[in-house]
C-alpha cells in the first residue's frame, strides 16, 4: 500500500520510467472504456477523481447471500507497474466476512500470489462477487468468522446481514 | 524490380485489353474497368478464387514456370490476360454483371502471377531486387488491409478482441506465442516473465523460457494485415515513447555519429553528439540513414546564412507535406533536424561556447535532459497540432525555444565536459 499509492500517479524517477507509467496507464484507461460499455451484473467502478491510478467502485451484495441488498464501497488502487503487479483492493464498508480484515484489505490469492497480468478490474469484481457467495474459508484473514461460518453457519449469517443492515444500506 | 517491370508493361498493355472488348459494342467497360483498377486493394475471394483457377490447371501452371525464364521479354501476365480477355469478350457483351467479376479474377489472378514470379526470383537468388518485390508485395497486401479493417470484414470486432494481447489489452504487437498456446506481445510477455513469474499469464502453466521470446509470424502478418492502422500507430507511438527498447543500440549508434562528424567538424562532434543522444535513442532505425544524411547536410550547411537554412527547411517540409499527410516519424525527424541546425549554428556563432566551463555539475544534467524532453515535446505539440499550416510563426516560437535549450545543454556539456 506505502509504495504503490505514492508511486501511482507522479513518479519520481527521471523521465525513462514515465512510459512504463503510460503503459499502464494506457491499460488503465482501456480497462475503464471496457468497464463502462460491459459492465459486470451488480457492480460499478471508475477514477475517483482525474488521478487514473485511483479508482472507487461498489459492489451489491448478491441475493441469496446475507450481504443482500448492501452497496459496499471499495477503493482500487493500481501500482505503478500495473497489470505486472496487482491492484490494492480496500473495502470502505465495513463488512463481516472471513476474506476482508479489519482495515478492509481483501486477502484474495488473485490479488496477492496469484496475481496474473491477464487479470482485469472486471475479473477481480468477479471475483470479489463470488467471495461473497463462497467466502474462502481455506485461507482465511479473519479466522473467528471462518471459524463461526464452519461451526454455525446460520450465526454467521445473521451476523453479516446485521453489519450489513448497520453499515451497507 | 521485377514486379516493376511488370507492372510498367501491364498498364499500357490493359489499355490494349480494353480495346477488342470495346470494339465488341461493350462501351460501358472502359468506366467500368477504371472503377475496378481504382480498387487498390483486391477483394481475398477474387484472390481465393484465381488461386483456384491456377491450381486447377497445372499444364497452365507448367507453361507459367517455362515463360518466367524469358519474363523480362515478355511478361507472364500479359499474353495469359489477353487470351483471357479473348475468350471472355463474347460471353461478357449481354451479360455486365458477370463480365465485372470475371476481370476481378483475371486482376487477381495478374497479382497471383506476381507472387510466382518473386517465387522463380527467389530460386535464382537475387536477393536485392527480392527485397524490392517484397517491399511492394508488403505495401500491397497493406491496402487490401486497410479495406478489409474498414468494410469488408463483419467479425472485425471479434477479430480485434481475438487478437488482443491479455496485458496491455491492445492489438498484440510483435505476439509471441507460449508453449501452452497463449499469444502476447513480445515485450508484455518479457515483462511479465521478468515480473510475475515464469507462468502463463492466461493458464499459469510454466513458460520454459521467457527471456528467449520468438515472434508468431504468421500471427504477426496476419495482424498486420488485419489492423495496419494500430500496428502503425503503436510502432510510432512505440519509436517515440519508448527509449528503453532501442536502448542497447545506442552505444553503436553515437559511433557511427562520431565518426561521421568528426570528419567534417571536430570540434563539433563530441558536444552536439551527446545532446542529440536522447532523441537519437527514441528514432526507429530503418530512419537513421536518413537521418545521418540530414545530419550531414545540416552541419555542411553551417556556412549559409540562417535564413537561407530556414528557408530550405520550410521548403523541405512543404515537399513533405505534399507527400501526403506526414507521419509521426516524419515529424519527428523534422523536429531533430531543426534542433540539430539550431544546435550547429549556435556552435559555429559562438566561439566562446566552450569556453564556458567551471565546477562540474552531475545534477544539471538530468535537469537539461529533463528539458529538452519538454522542449521537444512543446515543439512536437505545435507541430502535430497544425500540421497544414505552414506558418513561421510557430516555427520560428519553436526554434527560439530550441535555440534556448540548446544553448543550456551545451552550457552544461560544456562545463562537464571541457573540450
Amino acid at each position: 500500500m506505502n509504495s504503490s499509492i505514492g508511486v501511482g500517479g507522479m513518479p519520481a524517477a527521471s523521465w525513462v520510467s514515465t512510459t512504463s507509467v503510460s503503459a499502464s496507464g494506457k491499460r488503465i484507461q482501456r480497462e475503464m472504456v471496457e468497464l463502462n460499455s460491459d459492465p459486470p451484473p451488480d457492480c460499478s467502478a471508475g477514477p475517483k477523481g482525474d488521478n487514473l491510478y485511483n479508482w472507487v467502485s461498489t459492489i451489491i451484495g448478491p441475493t441469496g447471500t446475507p450481504y443482500e441488498g448492501g452497496i459496499f464501497f471499495l477503493d482500487i488502487i493500481f501500482p505503478s507497474d500495473y497489470p505486472f503487479k496487482p491492484p490494492k483492493v480496500i473495502f470502505k464498508t465495513r463488512i463481516y466476512h472471513c476474506n476482508v480484515d479489519s482495515a478492509g484489505s481483501v486477502w484474495l490469492d488473485i490479488l496477492k500470489d496469484s496475481w496474473s497480468p491477464a487479470l482485469t478490474v472486471t475479473k477481480v469484481l468477479l471475483a470479489i462477487r463470488s467471495m461473497f457467495t463462497n467466502p474462502d474459508t481455506y485461507s482465511p484473514i479473519v479466522l473467528d468468522i471462518a471459524h463461526m461460518y464452519l461451526a454455525d453457519r446460520a450465526k454467521h449469517d445473521e451476523l453479516a446481514a446485521e453489519w450489513t443492515l448497520r453499515f451497507a444500506k | 524490380m521485377v514486379i516493376v517491370e511488370e507492372e510498367s508493361k501491364a498498364s499500357p498493355q490493359e489499355q490494349k485489353q480494353q480495346n477488342p472488348v470495346a470494339e465488341n459494342g461493350d462501351g460501358l467497360f472502359s468506366p467500368r474497368f477504371k472503377s475496378v483498377a481504382a480498387m487498390a486493394g483486391w477483394d481475398e475471394e477474387a484472390i481465393l478464387v484465381a488461386a483456384l483457377v491456377v491450381e486447377d490447371t497445372p499444364d497452365r501452371l507448367c507453361k507459367h514456370k517455362k515463360r518466367t525464364g524469358l519474363q523480362f521479354k515478355t511478361p507472364p501476365s500479359n499474353s495469359r490476360r489477353k487470351r483471357r480477355a479473348q475468350r471472355r469478350s463474347p460471353v461478357s457483351v449481354p451479360i455486365v454483371v458477370l463480365d465485372l467479376d470475371e476481370e476481378q479474377s483475371g486482376k487477381g489472378e495478374s497479382e497471383q502471377t506476381k507472387v510466382e514470379v518473386r517465387d522463380v526470383a527467389n530460386e535464382e537468388k537475387i536477393t536485392e531486387e527480392e527485397k524490392k518485390t517484397a517491399g511492394d508485395e508488403l505495401k500491397i497486401e497493406d491496402n487490401s488491409g486497410v479495406s478489409c479493417s474498414n468494410s469488408a470484414l463483419p467479425c472485425i470486432d471479434k477479430l480485434r478482441e481475438e487478437l488482443s494481447c491479455a496485458i496491455c489489452l491492445e492489438i498484440c504487437y510483435e505476439p509471441s506465442t507460449t508453449t501452452c498456446g497463449h499469444s502476447f506481445c513480445k515485450k508484455c510477455l518479457r515483462s511479465a516473465a521478468d515480473k510475475c513469474g515464469k507462468r502463463c499469464p492466461k493458464c499459469r502453466q510454466l513458460i520454459s523460457n521467457g527471456r528467449s521470446c520468438t515472434v508468431n509470424t504468421v500471427l504477426w502478418n496476419t495482424i498486420q494485415l488485419l489492423f495496419p492502422q494500430e500496428v502503425e500507430s503503436r510502432k510510432a507511438g512505440g519509436a517515440l515513447n519508448n527509449p528503453e527498447e532501442n536502448e542497447h543500440r545506442s552505444p553503436a549508434r553515437g559511433n557511427q555519429y562520431n565518426v561521421r562528424t568528426r570528419s567534417s567538424r571536430p570540434s563539433l562532434a563530441s558536444t552536439s553528439s551527446q545532446t542529440s543522444n536522447p532523441r537519437r535513442r527514441g528514432i526507429p532505425s530503418q530512419d537513421e540513414d536518413a537521418e545521418h544524411r540530414i545530419l550531414g547536410r545540416g552541419i555542411h550547411n553551417n556556412v549559409e546564412s540562417p535564413s537561407v537554412r530556414l528557408a530550405s527547411v520550410l521548403h523541405r517540409d512543404g515537399t513533405m507535406r505534399r507527400r501526403g499527410r506526414p507521419s509521426q516519424d516524419e515529424v519527428a525527424a523534422t523536429a531533430l533536424r531543426l534542433e540539430r541546425e539550431n544546435l550547429a549554428r549556435l556552435l559555429g556563432r559562438d566561439g566562446s561556447v566552450r569556453r564556458w566551463r567551471s565546477t562540474s555539475n552531475e545534477d544539471g544534467d538530468e535537469d537539461a535532459v529533463f528539458a529538452l524532453r519538454l522542449q521537444r515535446e512543446e515543439f512536437m505539440d505545435a507541430f502535430i497540432e497544425n500540421p497544414d499550416q505552414s506558418n513561421r510563426t510557430s516555427l520560428s516560437l519553436a526554434r527560439s525555444n530550441l535555440r534556448a535549450m540548446a544553448s543550456r545543454a551545451i552550457n552544461i556539456r560544456t562545463r562537464r565536459h571541457p573540450v
